[in-house]
């Protein structure tokens, strides 16, 4: 077991070398620690959860800039709650909340704004493919090019299989437009796929 | 036929990652923004809390000061003439050698410390002692003309105290900086 938890430790090696230190891969330890203001402990979980905090960032964000601001803002803004986490759900699913809110927040900025990040969204040759291969980086292609609303409930239920209650309560939508969004998700990837033949 | 064709696009996403490596460490901007302000605002406050009591200080006894030299119409009593006898700190608030002393040494002090503390945090220490400074000469000509005015008297010496303590807390800050083994 221990042999296990030191090769986990070993994956996270980038800058982590107290990851190392055998047994001490446990989150809720590294969550104890950083409530106590330990900021090294709290590198240790922005390690573990950074590659599924920034995928979901960059799956509703499509656009690699803006999905590192995004996953910034919510390690910072997770530091600043850690207070308030109880426990209560995964920590990887609080942070999930945390960046949806993140991504959110970015989205309801200036319409002028929102044009430029798609300006550069559309330079950025859909990143979200290059993190799937074959018929999915296709899927994730045409996942990017879905409107808003039906892309954040697509990537959210989907993706990352958040219910449809869950998903509701992330983006502060009824659970029945949840349903509907990912309703309109389908049939829309559906036609797009279809077009390009796949 | 469109039902199972969706159906597979949703077991299709399901397959889509979930984890994807951002393509670069995005952790020392976080660490940066999440260590700032653990250690600046505890000093601004501190700092902001001696300028915000002087000028508190300052500003209401200046008002009771005025209060007091308007109402300097003579008292009428009915009951037997009150023995008025003009009460004076005299030299109280003149600064005695011990003052002087510790004063220099630290401002000989502080100019060093000050080198030692970041931009901002100097630049803050150094308009709060301006403003403690200015309290001080504004005060002391006052004083010029009312010596005997133990209100005057009694502002000039917390603002001399404040100044000292302020003084004082800038050694405290760099010897903080200096000491930290993180940083």
């Amino acid at each position: 077991m221990e042999a296990l938890l030191t090769a986990t430790a070993c994956d996270y090696s980038p800058g982590m070398a107290i990851l190392n230190e055998p047994g001490l891969t446990d989150e809720a330890h590294w969550i104890r620690r950083a409530r106590r203001a330990d900021v090294r402990a709290f590198e240790s979980l922005y390690r573990m959860h950074v590659d599924r905090v920034y995928g979901l960032c960059l799956r509703m964000t499509g656009n690699v800039a803006e999905a590192e601001d995004c996953t910034q803002d919510a390690f910072i803004r997770a530091w600043k709650q850690l207070g308030k986490f109880r426990g209560e759900s995964a920590f990887g699913t609080w942070l999930h909340r945390i960046a949806v809110n993140c991504v959110l927040g970015r989205m309801r900025k200036s319409r002028r704004e929102r044009e430029r990040i798609a300006l550069v969204a559309e330079r950025n040759d859909t990143p979200t493919a290059a993190a799937d291969s074959g018929e999915l980086a296709e899927l994730a292609e045409a996942v990017g090019r879905l409107p808003e609303g039906a892309r954040h409930v697509f990537v959210l239920n989907a993706v990352y299989g958040y219910s449809h209650e869950e998903t509701g309560s992330m983006l502060g939508i009824a659970t029945g437009t949840s349903k509907a969004q990912l309703h309109r998700a389908r049939r829309l990837l559906a036609q797009q796929l279809d077009k390009e033949g796949t | 036929m469109n039902d199972r064709r969706e159906e597979e696009l949703i077991t299709s996403a399901g397959r889509l990652t979930e984890e994807v490596a951002p393509g670069r460490d995005l952790w020392p901007a976080i660490a940066d923004a999440i260590e700032r302000p653990a250690r600046r605002p505890w000093q601004m406050s501190y700092l902001a809390q001696a300028a915000t009591v002087l000028l508190l200080i300052g500003a209401s006894s200046a008002v009771t000061y005025v209060m007091v030299r308007d109402t300097a119409a003579p008292i009428v009593s009915d009951g037997e003439a009150l023995i008025v006898e003009p009460v004076s700190y005299a030299d109280h608030h003149a600064l005695g050698p011990k003052y002087k002393k510790a004063h220099a040494e630290l401002e000989a002090q502080l100019q060093d410390e000050l080198k030692r503390l970041p931009p901002d945090t100097r630049g803050e220490v150094e308009r709060n002692l301006a403003i403690i400074r200015g309290a001080i000469a504004e005060i002391s000509v006052a004083l010029d003309s009312e010596p005997d005015n133990a209100l005057l008297q009694q502002m000039l010496l917390k603002s001399y105290q404040e100044e000292l303590s302020l003084m004082q807390h800038v050694g405290g800050l760099t010897q903080r900086v200096t000491a930290r083994k993180d940083i």
